[in-house]
């Protein structure tokens, strides 16, 4: 099914892409238009910025849909052709015009028909302005209805915002059906109430259809029929369908050989078997049925003496549904046959209610965040926090000083991403378990509320490590199992390592040392000083101090330490880097510092050059703010993926690719990155891929082509190309803003509509001291119920005109 | 306040440090100085003295008794308070605690509470001074007993307004600033005729012996009244309560200075019509008179011989237009004819009393203050009370302020600001305001990142004692400065508009915040259906305390605060969110509260606020050049929340988290076609 539609939709993509309906005028041509008197939506612009571009686009989409109303739609390009009054002043791309002939029907803000959905309903609803009536309140309502009773029915439809799909697919039903049936566009919750609707409030659409041209007297209500499925093109039809069909079909078939509209429409037909002798009664349940069950479910009559009719005796009745076979029953009440239905459609209701609802996620009482959805979703669990010890306050003090290690973590329950880390946290707690010397401990700062001020934690979750006789150290790395356990396990090291010797600078470098990190982190760090009197030593223990648990740092301050950096065009103090075992050494100089800028440089140096980007380390590179050189890998280790890593390294090494982060990802360890390739170019190409991405700069994605090799030679020729605009962009980058996900719930619009006063400021006649004056007026009342009697009923007082 | 003014009241504090410092050589010839004077060792005049001491400031305390709460030696007359000390609550939150213990003082000692002293959940009234000693000696407070100030008035400190207090030993106390936290003594008293005949709350006898038998007429609907009536209920033959307004109940009202559940017997006896009532009427319009015993005719001249066992008169109630009638107030004389009785033979009050008992509450102690420097009666409670700023200040008496239940007229009947559990925090806003004017710290602040405020809000909201007690009155604000933001706890509400100058702290053009705890509409039936609402959507329709979130864009001026909405602690904001109320005051969960919540931050701050794992972020981070908030400070920090795969499916499945295998039925497909279909798909797409 999903393939189907993803077809359908590709193909109505190449489709509107092929055959643009959007015409673009010279000042000849706009003249000539104004002269036709046609109808034309038209759109004057000087020079295009994203926000225009991607209005041209919906404007290109609208073009297509209007053209179906006669509609034009028309950009004029300012810069080539200026038009008098539309091509000058501050409304200059800002603003759209509708024409009649040479009038101007009306104006529109660009922001007011953002997509094609509001181009067409704008443009649609003033176009049709005379046709449909607009309506506010009730009274306003019950007016259209009189006007209409006997003469015409009635589509309302309620849009609670204007330019959206439902009233785009109001509109058009309206440009259609217009001259059939009186077309009612409401807004107001006023209305909504009026038909009986629960909740006002809820911002979904309606349509409803007044039966007005069939009553018998003008002082009867029009019967109004609420459509029941979400407000679009094919349900409106389906439905006026719907309402234009019999009440009552009488048939002498049996019932898999009626054929009456709904079928065709797909929706449920209810067969009802009749008698002779009972024809009358027969005919007044269809009728009551019919009615109740309108617009969603067909009734037919059944005459049974007709030859056709092959049912047997013992049922009554009979359902089908679309696409399904009859289903024969026994019909014992009318209310029975309702419920069913009412049931059996309520049914089907809220599995679409629940699809849904996925897609607007909006609605008020699902959960629109994925923490807090996931977290909540876990709230039958019982967190199992054996393996993490409970902190109190006349705990704490003493726990944190047993262990060599004790880690802290704040947390809140109410919190979810507090919960959510809490798993993790319980995740590595179970793999240290046993671990001598390091505890995992908890404080729910809820409840001991002390603590958590105590340690000035103003941020949740907060992890502090807790080493007898040190000040606290906060994590802060990534809140997950992986990275907090490497971080513990790295803890323990004692950092830095003192090395004596050359020998032990050597294992310390080829990962001998601490051979059993290895897995947790190759890379080693060494500072290397003549003499344990330098001035930087102090400064670089107390670095290592700092990122003890990030990196394991050798310190060798001893007088052969000239030889590990001879020959190198470094002097000492230097900084020495193995990446990993085998690899060539990496020297720095070791400028004296103070130790938080020795641990940003320590931090830089450690950097991959070629990294390959993980969720993990991803803010450490984008930090570099240079734009990205970014070779996608599939899931399988191909060889062509491994030659372009290759070149890459090649032209990484030759320095010339310093102005950029090369670097890859594995869709196979990191499957984000299909999402990544699919949002920068809107398909995922055969991998390898390589894309360059100026998140800091620009906004394109530039696509290496892909008939291409990838090459060096060809790499650099593509990145000349690039920077030299000669290459397209593939995509772009959006520059969006992070507003709020959903529409705001106001309550003050909800007082002032609900309890008009409420809200409101005092007028400013009233005296000063608002407080005072209440409560001044308050103490009058009574006052003024007082009679000269003392009354034990105040309620009741007894008048005696003697006193 | 400008910084000049800042500036020469700096200066003017240093030379009063500097003057105090000289003074002590003068102490000799009966004159002291100090920076403050909190005058009154009460609840409030120590909970003063804490603040200043733990701010190092020159202060002392001035107590005309020997030791210190001396008020709770008489009061309340029968010796329960009615402040709940409620140990147990379930919880070990410190804070939260305190909203269900009403008679502990704040300090940073988490053992000196008021349960130390007793257990009881309505303790004697002697244990109360017995924790205010405490108090003192465990915080060394200075306190200088036995200094009863009769006379204050304004002095020229230095071009500022300073007090002399002189006491009865003629020792004069100079002081830059006054506290006057001296309570309430004075028994209100209302003028009618024979109001000498009626005995005070603060003298009649306790002993419920001595009612034994006796129609007894209190004036007064109030606790005090209530407490009394209690307390003979089971001798007394006939207890009537008569006053102006009908008796409000605090469980009703939510103010508990009206009629607490714990002395309402009463009301039980009325109502099952067990011989006592409630009468409301005026007091002005009444009369206590004496009937002679001959004044009145007698039909039969038989003398009858006197009783001498009836020795004491009985008094009747009567209005006093029934004596005017006699032209004069010639009282001497009442007859049948002056009794209201005689006019209307079914009137309430018409049988005689053997005692009118008067408990009308108390006033402040207006006498001691020399004109300059006496503060004017409050507009409001029946004038009983001094009139203050927003600030606490006495109206036209600059650096006097005054603390405690005497502070009361600006929550008068609103909220707790009357009552220990209340004004603690309101002395504690106090002396911030004090640190800011006089010595320029700036009120507290903790500064939030933008994505921890609602975690924030969430932890006040759930164990803040202060806006809980002080609610309406009290509240936090929430300074927003972009990506960050400054959280100032327990502002006074009504000085809003002098936010800056008073707590030294300057707006941005972000706007602010105020949380505010809140009782609502309380249009229904207290005890009926429909008490509580549960929809959120509906919550600002909640009748309990409940918080409530007010988004300015500016701050409110003067002006906006006196037009606010009747009934509102502020002016109508930009936007504004009620977080409904909860049974168990818990607003904690995440669709009923946290999500709201969020949503009218996100609309405050026009910004998502949503969570994101960090493959979300890492995503976004790539695809978009301003990734969400969330992703900003925390992921690209490298502080991700990463989660695990347990989470990360549910997350898919409320498809709230990118799937990464494109259409979720396709990747099914994958599954069962197997790896050489991916290539494929990937070419065909």
């Amino acid at each position: 099914m999903c393939i189907v539609y993803l077809i359908a939709f590709l193909f109505s993509l190449t489709s509107e892409q092929c055959s643009s309906k959007l015409i673009e005028d010279s000042s000849q041509s706009f003249m000539e238009r104004m002269h036709t008197g046609k109808t034309s939506f038209i759109y004057f612009g000087n020079h295009v910025n994203p926000t225009i571009k991607l209005f041209m686009e919906q404007l290109e989409m609208s073009a297509d849909a209007l053209q179906d109303y006669g509609i034009s739609v028309v950009k004029v390009n300012c810069s080539e052709d200026a038009i008098a009054n539309y091509c000058t002043g501050e409304k200059l791309m800002t603003k759209a015009y509708l024409f009649r002939g040479s009038e101007v029907l009306r104006s529109f803000d660009i922001d007011t028909v953002f997509d094609v959905n509001a181009i067409v309903s704008h443009v649609l609803f003033s176009v049709l302005f005379n046709e449909v009536r607009y309506v506010h309140t009730p009274a306003e309502l019950l007016r259209v209805e009189s006007a209409a009773k006997q003469n015409s029915d009635i589509v309302v439809g309620h849009i609670p915002v204007l330019g959206l799909p439902e009233h785009r697919a109001l509109m058009e039903a309206a440009f259609v059906y217009g001259t059939k049936y009186q077309f009612v566009q409401t807004t107001g919750t006023l209305v909504l109430k009026h038909m009986g609707v629960v909740d006002p409030s809820s911002s979904q659409a309606w349509l409803w259809f007044l039966h007005c041209k069939g009553v018998s007297r003008r002082s009867d209500p029009c019967p109004s029929i609420p459509m029941r499925k979400p407000l679009n093109t094919i349900n409106i039809h389906t439905f006026l369908q719907l309402m234009e069909a019999p009440l009552v079909t009488e048939a002498v078939l049996d019932p898999s050989d009626v054929d009456v509209v709904h079928m065709h429409l797909g929706v449920p037909v209810l067969y009802l078997f009749s008698q002779l002798q009972t024809q009358q009664l027969d005919w007044a349940t269809a009728q009551t049925l019919a009615l109740q069950l309108r617009g969603e479910v067909g009734v037919v009559v059944i005459h049974r003496d007709g030859p056709n009719v092959k049912t047997s005796l013992k049922y009554n009745a009979a359902y089908r549904l679309p696409q399904e076979d009859v289903k024969y029953f026994t019909l014992n009440s009318a209310e029975g046959v309702v419920k069913l239905f009412k049931e059996e459609l309520l049914q089907e209701h809220k599995f679409e209610d629940e699809e849904e609802d996925e897609e607007h996620w909006s609605d008020l009482d699902i959960l629109d965040d994925e923490v807090s959805e996931s977290v909540y979703r876990d709230r039958d669990l019982m967190l199992d926090l054996e393996s993490v010890i409970e902190l109190t306050s006349d705990t704490f003090q003493i726990t944190v000083t047993q262990n060599d290690i004790t880690v802290v973590l704040f947390y809140f329950k109410w919190d979810a991403v507090c919960m959510a880390f809490i798993q993790s946290y319980i995740e590595v707690a179970d793999a240290l378990e046993g671990m001598n010397g390091v505890k995992l401990a908890a404080v729910n700062c809820g409840e001991w509320t002390d603590i958590c001020s105590d340690h000035n934690v103003t941020s949740f979750p907060t992890v502090l490590i807790y080493r007898p006789m040190a000040a606290a150290q906060l994590y802060k790395g990534m809140l997950g199992t992986k990275s907090l356990h490497r971080f513990i396990l790295l803890s323990l090291v004692s950092n830095p390592y003192l090395l004596s010797s050359s020998a032990e600078v050597m294992s310390f470098l080829e990962g001998d040392l601490y051979s059993k990190h290895m897995y947790l982190t190759p890379v080693r760090v060494l500072g290397l000083f003549s003499s344990t009197h330098d001035m930087g030593v102090t400064s670089f223990e107390e670095a290592a101090r700092l990122l003890r648990g990030e990196t394991i740092l050798g310190l060798f301050a001893h007088k052969e330490a000239e030889q590990w950096v001879e020959g190198l065009s470094v002097n000492l103090p230097a900084l020495l880097v193995s990446r990993s075992p085998g690899v060539p050494y990496e020297v720095y100089s070791l400028p004296s510092s103070s130790p938080t800028d020795l641990v940003s440089l320590i931090k830089q140096v450690e950097l991959d050059r070629f990294p390959e980007l993980t969720v993990e380390n991803l803010p450490w590179y984008l930090e570099l703010g240079k734009p990205l050189l970014l070779l996608f890998i599939g899931k399988e280790d191909s060889t062509e993926s491994m030659k372009a890593l290759a070149e890459i390294k090649q032209l990484l090494s030759s320095g010339q690719l310093d102005s950029f982060l090369p670097c890859w990802i594995h869709l196979g360890r990191t499957p984000v990155g299909r999402s990544i390739l699919e949002k920068y170019l809107g398909f995922v190409p055969p991998l390898p891929v390589l894309v360059m991405s100026r998140l800091k700069t620009g906004e394109e994605v530039f696509l290496f082509p892909p008939e291409r090799p990838l090459m060096a030679k060809n790499i650099l020729q593509w990145i000349h190309d690039v920077e030299n605009g000669q290459e397209q962009p593939a995509g772009l980058i959006p520059d969006g803003k992070w507003g709020p996900p959903v529409p705001f719930f106001d309550f003050l619009a909800i007082m002032d509509q609900e309890a008009p006063t409420y809200a409101a400021q005092r007028a400013p006649k009233m005296k000063t001291g608002g407080r005072e004056d209440h409560r001044e007026q308050k103490h009058g009342t009574p006052n003024q119920r007082q009679t000269p009697h003392p009354s034990p009923n105040p309620q009741a007082p007894r008048q005696h005109s003697e006193l | 306040m400008s910084v000049i003014q800042r500036l020469s009241r700096l200066l003017y504090v240093l030379s009063l440090v500097l003057a105090a410092s000289g003074s002590g050589l003068h102490g000799r010839n009966n004159s002291v100085s100090h920076e403050y004077c909190v005058l009154g060792a009460g609840p409030a005049g120590l909970q003063m003295g804490y603040f200043l001491s733990r701010s190092q400031r020159d202060y002392i305390i001035l107590e005309r008794n020997t030791g210190p709460g001396s008020f709770f030696h008489i009061y309340p007359r029968h010796r329960k308070l009615i402040s709940i000390n409620k140990i147990y609550t379930g919880r070990r939150n410190k804070e939260f605690n305190l909203r269900h213990d009403w008679n502990s003082l704040l300090s940073d000692r988490p053992d000196l509470l008021f349960q130390r002293i007793s257990q009881e959940l309505y303790p004697s009234a002697d244990d109360f001074p017995r924790y205010l000693s405490m108090f003192v000696k465990e915080l060394g407070l200075k306190v200088k007993y036995g200094a009863d100030i009769g006379r204050i008035k304004t002095s020229d400190l230095n071009g500022n307004q300073g007090y002399i207090l002189t006491d009865q030993n003629g020792v004069s106390y100079q002081c830059s600033v006054l506290l006057v936290s001296t309570g309430l003594w004075v028994p209100q008293q209302v003028d009618f005729l024979g109001s000498d005949l009626v005995e005070g709350y603060e003298s009649i006898p306790t002993d419920p012996e001595e009612f034994k038998d006796q129609a007894v007429l209190i004036l007064g609907k109030g606790n005090s009244a209530f407490e009394t009536a209690q307390s003979i209920l089971g001798r007394a033959s006939r207890i009537h309560l008569y006053s102006p307004s009908p008796v409000r109940l605090a469980w009703q009202t939510h103010y508990v200075g009206d009629l607490r559940a714990v002395n309402n017997e009463l009301l039980d006896t009325y109502q099952l019509k067990s011989l006592d009532g409630l009468v409301e009427g005026r007091l002005e319009d009444i009369a206590i008179v004496r009937r002679e015993k001959d004044g009145g005719k007698r039909r039969t001249a038989k003398k009858r011989s006197q009783t001498p066992t009836e020795g004491k008169e009985q008094l009747y109630l009567t209005l006093t237009e029934l004596l005017d009638d006699q032209n004069g107030n010639n009282i001497s004389k009442v007859t049948g004819q002056n009794l209201p009785g005689y006019h209307t033979d079914n009137f309430s009050l018409r049988q005689p009393y053997d005692r009118v008992i008067r408990c009308l509450g108390f006033r402040f102690n207006f006498s001691i203050f020399d004109g300059s420097a006496r503060p004017p009666q409050s507009s409001g409670a029946r004038g009983r009370l001094p009139g203050i700023t927003a600030c606490y200040e006495g109206r036209g008496t600059p650096n006097m302020f005054v603390l405690g239940t005497a502070a009361h007229s600006r929550d008068y009947r609103m909220s707790a600001g009357g009552f220990v559990h209340g004004f603690r925090y309101t002395v504690r806003a106090v002396h911030k305001i004090l640190e800011q004017r006089y010595h320029n710290i700036a009120w507290p602040a903790t500064e939030l990142s933008i994505s921890q405020l609602q975690s924030w809000i969430l932890r006040r909201v759930n164990e803040a004692s202060g806006p809980y007690q002080m609610f309406g009155v009290l509240g936090d604000i929430i300074l927003l400065r972009g990506s960050y933001c400054e959280y100032l706890e327990e502002f006074p509400l009504q000085a809003l508009p002098q936010l800056s100058a008073l707590s030294g702290r300057l707006l941005s053009d972000h706007g602010l915040l105020v949380l505010v705890m809140q009782y609502g509409l309380n249009q229904t039936d207290t005890l009926g259906p429909g008490r509580a609402e549960s929809e959120w959507t509906k919550a600002w329709r909640s009748n309990f305390l409940h918080p409530v979130l007010y988004y300015y864009n500016t701050l409110p001026t003067e002006k906006d605060m006196r037009q606010r909405p009747v009934s509102w602690p502020l002016p109508r904001p930009e936007a504004v969110h009620h977080m409904v109320e909860d049974f168990l005051t818990e607003w904690d969960q995440p669709i009923s509260h946290s999500q709201p919540l969020r949503h009218f931050l996100e609309h405050c701050l026009q910004t998502d606020l949503r969570a994101f794992y960090a493959e979300s972020c890492f995503l976004l981070s790539l695809t978009s050049r301003t990734p969400p908030l969330f992703c900003r400070q925390g992921y690209l920090r490298k502080q991700g929340i990463v989660g695990n795969s347990h989470l990360w499916q549910h997350a898919r499945e409320a498809g709230l988290m990118a799937d990464h295998q494109g259409d979720t039925s396709v990747s099914e497909y994958l599954k069962h076609a197997g790896a050489a279909v991916v290539s494929a798909m990937n070419f065909d797409l």
